[in-house]
């Protein structure tokens, strides 16, 4: 895929010249405008998909319960507006969507605003902590395979970073688990936190820390893999050009080279490879929550699909959607921050 | 599970690259081939061979109980690799398992590659308001986390090969439609097509005879890591007990042995060996590729 | 005290011999320690005992009064008291209700409730909660309500301590449902007028049990504390009752190997893993607590199939499997063949003197071949497929399990799976279905657990757990129709009895295995109730080792 930013999801007419200057802020706006019919479409997909699904809320709970009356069954089908038409379903939900409202989780027996709300914090610190384990990861990797270049040390991380790509996410994660929680015991086995109650916010913070630990380095090391191939290629690439063989004539120390010039521009690929991955990463951490009961939305989806809550996992695509739109706009902004070469329309 | 794009992405880009060139033209010549592309398809075509020669070596039923289950690889000769929870032969279920897993790979990504295709030249060539519309769908398969997506549509279509294969299909194929696209863009401002636009060959031809051969180079790096990506993914959903259970597949395998992990690890280890070995001979292939087509990418 | 001994003198209770009488005077021998040499310790107050959930997840709401799911009663019944606790062979023992009586028609219960006893947040508990509950929530919402107090004619409140059941004909179901596992009293002036399944309160219960609720972490855990005002004085001893989600299944087994967690039920482990458990010297594993639930997996046919509608076809299946076999390998010992869809270890009810189906493909052939499905040209008589319950990946071993018996005798079988809706609504909904291996509870009373499957009345479209195969007779009607009206107690399992007998005769579903449910624990804890509901245990006698 090229990596040329226009070439952004969220970016229409990409290939148009990029000529005038305009406000950030006008083109903030703009693109937040253009998010809009995005989001709509989800919103439509959404609902259609869940409504294609065979079984439904109701029994799913009634099987749960081990068995009800149809008098019940029916009540409860009328209390969760399932025995109306469908597109008057449709044009309730997507006028209280436009309110504000997500509806109610009635698996749950919550707001889906407020179940979303209660599980957000635990999937960004997973995300984005592993982002950080990646893109430090990757970086490291790929300068040193670039710098090396055809040596043992490019040859043996290339390696590694292949044969992690190639390990299924979960395997890695059972692994890590059978290794460092349980025949060393460094790390708790999962879940967010083990103390509850009063604790000093030093206690909590060393808390969450030890069982973000091993998920974030699971999920983490997963992309590092494709950042180290993305960073050598880069590196690699740019060491070629002129501006760079400049520094090096002119006696810039090789360290100062790799990073005020090749380690910078290597940087803008995966700036835009991390804005597409963020609806990767939100799907691949369903894998990684299951395995270390990390409380996270990735998980809160798969269940919530699994017991047919519509309205839940409904607003989970939405938000889900409407993250990776929102991350793709701040790429396009750190963007023009590293590159001054490219300006926003 | 979802790690095509960036791997995709390894293919910076390749502003001045001869279009002379066709397609078939660079890949003649294996003395040519880069190393890694030689060993991605040796492994690849030992596994199609065992795919292919399962049926022989391993004539009934992979799932038939032949023998006492937790069976070690090699405590019992005629069971090189052990008997599973059920007291199913490992080797046989392996071997039948990589039709599975391979049909499901290579499948799903013609499917992607035929709609992600399509759609990139429509999209490129055409541009204005079929441009614009069709990135709005692009972007929406883009924004759903694919794996939900493919979560979701197996639930709902059921979890039958077919359906899986077309799940993992559906979610995959944006990317090669972006990358086609991309491609398309910069092919139809050159001169000779313009040309031959102007000369009266019909759009159609224009697009099948100058621009997709053209834009086919790195859509086949693309779709070999596609592949992989798939076969990842099968064993995903697989994880989440998602996968066909009326045939043996080596997702399944694990899905099944995850539960006898601490005893036995082998069950597990076997079925995740294989799908290792897949992943990286197809990206190591997909590696060779790039290497071989789009020389200036890469060291 | 024998347990023939107990069975009989229930029996008499019920039939209003010994009216008057509280249960309270024949309690205490009832309720049995954990291992054996532990009773000479005393319990030790504080701590914090940290269980795991089920592996369905997190609880829905956190009381059981109308959603019956496994996780939920596994939480609530730590929060909530029921009227009665059941201790071993579901003899009842009073816990809200102090003392009970039966008049000697056995058309009256009388329940006197215990004084001074206070909801969560200081409200007097009174049988106005009780009568609520009963009018809005037990005979409303409750999934077996209605089928438990259908012999109920009113429920008067004398006083605010005293309740009394009339009844058109004396029921003994009523008795094996009022444990808080199965019946919770929900706090009127909380739910009084309110949409009680979306009741805010449904999140943050207010019960009269051991323990308060603390919080809820979505997705993590439910911490419940130490109920300092508990009218049992003294008790409960633990400081903390954490519940924990785990949903891996290594991740499980490591939570009890680091001690993450010490408490589990209704088999929290993979099958494989009980081994493992039983020889790690910090654990151990209990199978006691689990009579009243009485869990089987089930074999269902459907009789609206051409092949199945054929009682010989049906016959012939049983006769191909091999239970033991089964029992060993795909349940990995931790069940035991199955006999009759009521489950031995509901004594009073079961019947071992029922047609029984040996494993033996010779007599499925030829009872196949007299069917008129011979063996064609490459050996297949017909094909079938196999829906397996979702639940797990255990269910899925015993429908490869069955494939491979079928295919042994010419039947070509299939295994298909599926979600849990999808496989609800396939089986319930569209009876769209050959063979269905499934899971069934028997909630301690064939009138509960048993009948739905045989009872015409119970082709319930749409609704999980009926009568799926779509069996109907008269004879059967008859039966059950009469045991719901029965005289006495004695009449009505002597009706139970016949119910087996006809079912295993026409066979519409049989049971293939009963299930060997498991609690894990830690060595530290004591204290555990292993009576009939013991998995749905309030922990109040509970105590962790310092």
């Amino acid at each position: 895929m090229s990596s040329r930013p226009t070439e952004m999801p969220g970016v229409a007419g990409a290939d148009e010249a990029r000529s005038e200057r305009a406000s950030s802020v006008r083109y903030v706006a703009l693109r937040l405008v253009q998010i809009l019919p995005t989001l709509f479409l989800i919103l439509l997909v959404a609902f259609v998909l869940l409504q294609m699904a065979p079984g439904d809320l109701v029994q799913v709970m009634v099987g749960e319960s081990g068995g009800a009356t149809p008098e019940y069954v029916a009540r409860l089908r009328q209390t969760f507006g399932l025995d109306e038409p469908l597109y008057v379903q449709f044009l309730n939900y997507a006028l209280n969507v436009v309110s504000g409202d997500l509806g109610f989780s009635f698996r749950n027996n919550m707001p889906v605003l407020q179940l979303i709300a209660s599980r957000l914090p635990a999937t960004l610190l997973l995300a984005v902590t592993a982002l950080i384990v990646s893109v430090v990861l990757g970086l490291a990797g790929g300068a040193v395979a670039a710098t090396s270049r055809g040596k043992w040390p490019d040859h043996l991380v290339s390696l590694v970073a292949l044969f992690v790509y190639a390990t299924p996410v979960f395997l890695c994660g059972v692994g890590l688990i059978l290794l460092f929680a349980v025949a060393l015991p460094w790390f708790p086995i999962g879940g967010f936190a083990d103390l509850s109650g009063e604790r000093g916010a030093w206690q909590a913070f060393v808390d969450v820390a030890a069982h973000l630990a091993l998920p974030a380095f699971t999920l983490g090391t997963a992309y590092a893999a494709i950042y180290v191939r993305l960073t050598r290629a880069a590196m690699l690439e740019v060491q070629g050009q002129d501006f760079v063989r400049t520094a090096r004539a002119k006696g810039v120390a090789p360290a100062r080279i790799v990073w005020r010039h090749t380690l910078r521009n290597a940087l803008l690929p995966l700036v835009t490879v991390i804005g597409m991955q963020t609806g990767s990463m939100l799907g691949g951490a369903i894998l990684v929550e299951t395995v270390f009961s990390w409380p996270g939305l990735g998980r809160l989806a798969f269940e919530a699909l699994q017991q047919r809550d519509y309205n839940l996992l409904a607003g989970l695509i939405l938000c889900s959607g409407a993250l990776v739109v929102l991350i793709n706009l701040l790429v396009d902004l750190v963007y023009t921050l590293l590159d001054p070469r490219v300006r926003i329309r | 599970m979802t790690q095509t794009e960036g791997s995709a992405v390894a293919t910076p880009d390749r502003p001045t690259r001869s279009r002379q060139h066709g397609f078939l033209a660079r890949i003649r010549g294996v003395a040519v081939w880069p190393l890694r592309l030689k060993l991605g398809l040796v492994v690849l075509l030992v596994e199609v061979l065992a795919a292919v020669l399962a049926s022989h070596l391993y004539p009934g039923d992979p799932f038939a109980m032949v023998e006492i289950p937790f069976l070690k690889p090699g405590e019992m000769s005629g069971y090189p690799l052990g008997t599973d929870l059920m007291g199913r032969d490992i080797a046989a279920q392996l071997l039948h398992g990589a039709r599975f897993s391979l049909l499901v790979g290579l499948a799903a990504t013609l499917i992607a590659t035929v709609v992600g295709v399509t759609i990139g030249l429509l999209s490129g060539y055409f541009g204005g308001v079929i441009d614009h519309s069709l990135m709005r769908l692009t972007e929406l398969f883009q924004v759903i986390p694919h794996f939900l997506l493919a979560i979701t549509l197996v639930s709902i279509l059921g979890a039958t090969l077919g359906n899986i294969i077309i799940a993992i299909g559906i979610t995959s194929w944006p990317m090669i439609a972006r990358l086609v696209r991309a491609e398309t863009l910069i092919l139809r401002e050159l001169d000779y097509v313009k040309i031959s636009a102007v000369m009266g060959a019909g759009t159609v031809r224009v697009i099948v005879t100058h621009i997709l051969p053209n834009a086919l180079p790195p859509v086949v790096v693309a779709a070999s890591l596609l592949t992989a990506s798939a076969v990842l993914m099968e064993c995903g959903l697989a994880f989440l007990g998602l996968s066909d259970v009326s045939r043996v597949s080596w997702g399944g395998m694990i899905g099944a042995a995850r539960e006898a992990l601490l005893d036995a690890p082998y069950m597990t280890l076997i079925p995740g060996a294989a799908i290792v070995l897949t992943v990286m001979a197809l990206s190591l292939i997909g590696d060779g590729l790039n290497q071989l087509l789009n020389p200036r990418g890469h060291a | 005290m024998s347990h023939q001994k107990i069975d009989t003198y229930r029996r008499q209770l019920l039939l209003g011999t010994v009216a008057g009488l509280a249960w309270s005077q024949i309690a205490p021998a009832t309720v049995a320690n954990a291992a054996s040499g532990e009773d000479a310790k005393q319990p030790v107050r504080g701590g914090t005992l940290v269980g795991l959930s089920l592996l369905a997840g997190e609880p829905q709401v956190l009381t059981a009064a109308f959603n019956q799911s496994g996780v939920n009663a596994y939480i609530s019944s730590k929060i909530f008291d029921g009227l009665v606790r059941f201790g071993v062979d579901s003899v009842p023992q009073p816990e809200l209700a102090e003392s009970w009586s039966i008049s000697d028609d056995g058309k009256t219960l009388q329940f006197n409730l215990r004084q001074g006893v206070k909801w969560h947040d200081g409200t007097p508990f009174t049988s106005a909660d009780v009568a609520f509950t009963y009018q809005e929530v037990w005979l409303k919402l409750h999934p077996r309500g209605r089928s438990i107090f259908a012999a109920v004619s009113a429920l008067e409140t004398p006083d605010a301590h005293t309740l009394v059941f009339k009844l058109n004909s004396p029921s003994g179901v009523i008795f094996s449902a009022l444990n808080s596992g199965e019946l919770q009293i929900l706090p009127r002036h909380l739910y009084e007028g309110t949409d009680i399944v979306r009741n805010p309160w449904n999140l943050k219960p207010v019960g009269t049990g051991p323990f308060r609720f603390k919080e809820w972490e979505r997705g993590s855990r439910i911490v419940l504390e130490r109920n300092p005002d508990y009218w049992d004085t003294g008790k409960p001893y633990l400081d903390q009752f954490v519940l924990r989600i785990i949903p891996d299944t290594t991740a499980r087994y490591a939570a009890f190997d680091t001690d993450a967690v010490q408490y589990g039920v209704l088999s929290p482990l993979a099958f494989n893993d009980v081994e493992r458990a039983r020889k790690n010297p910090k654990l151990a594993v209990e199978f006691q607590g689990y009579d009243w639930l009485s869990s089987r997996v089930a074999l269902e046919f459907n009789l609206r199939r051409k092949t199945l509608a054929d009682v010989r076809v049906r016959r012939a299946v049983a006769h191909a499997i091999d239970l033991d076999a089964m029992a060993r390998i795909a349940a990995r010992g931790l069940a035991t063949p199955g006999t009759s869809p009521v489950l031995s270890s509901l004594k009073r009810f079961y019947d071992g003197d029922v047609p029984k189906y040996p494993f033996d493909p010779k007599l499925a052939e030829q009872l196949l071949d007299e069917a008129g499905f011979p063996r064609d040209g490459e050996g297949r008589r017909f094909a079938i497929t196999v829906d397996w319950l979702p639940f797990g990946g255990q269910y899925q071993r015993y429908a490869e399990f069955i494939v491979q018996s079928l295919k042994a005798v010419g039947i070509t079988a299939q295994i298909r799976g599926q979600d849990l809706p999808q496989f609800l609504k396939r089986v319930y909904t569209d009876y769209d279905f050959d063979i269905t291996i499934t899971h069934l509870a028997g909630y301690g009373d064939p009138q509960l657990g048993a009948e739905r499957l045989y009872w015409s009345k119970s082709i319930t479209q749409g609704i999980p757990w009926s009568n799926a195969s779509r069996y109907s007779s008269q004879e059967m009607d008859g039966i059950i129709e009469s045991a719901h009206v029965a005289a006495t107690e004695a009449i009505r399992v002597e009706a139970y009895k016949k119910l087996q007998v006809l079912a295993m005769t026409d066979l519409p579903s049989f049971t293939l295995l009963e299930n060997r449910h498991f609690t894990i624990h830690s060595r530290k804890l004591h204290g555990l109730n292993l009576g009939s509901a013991g998995c749905y245990d309030s922990l109040k006698d509970a105590w962790l080792e310092a």
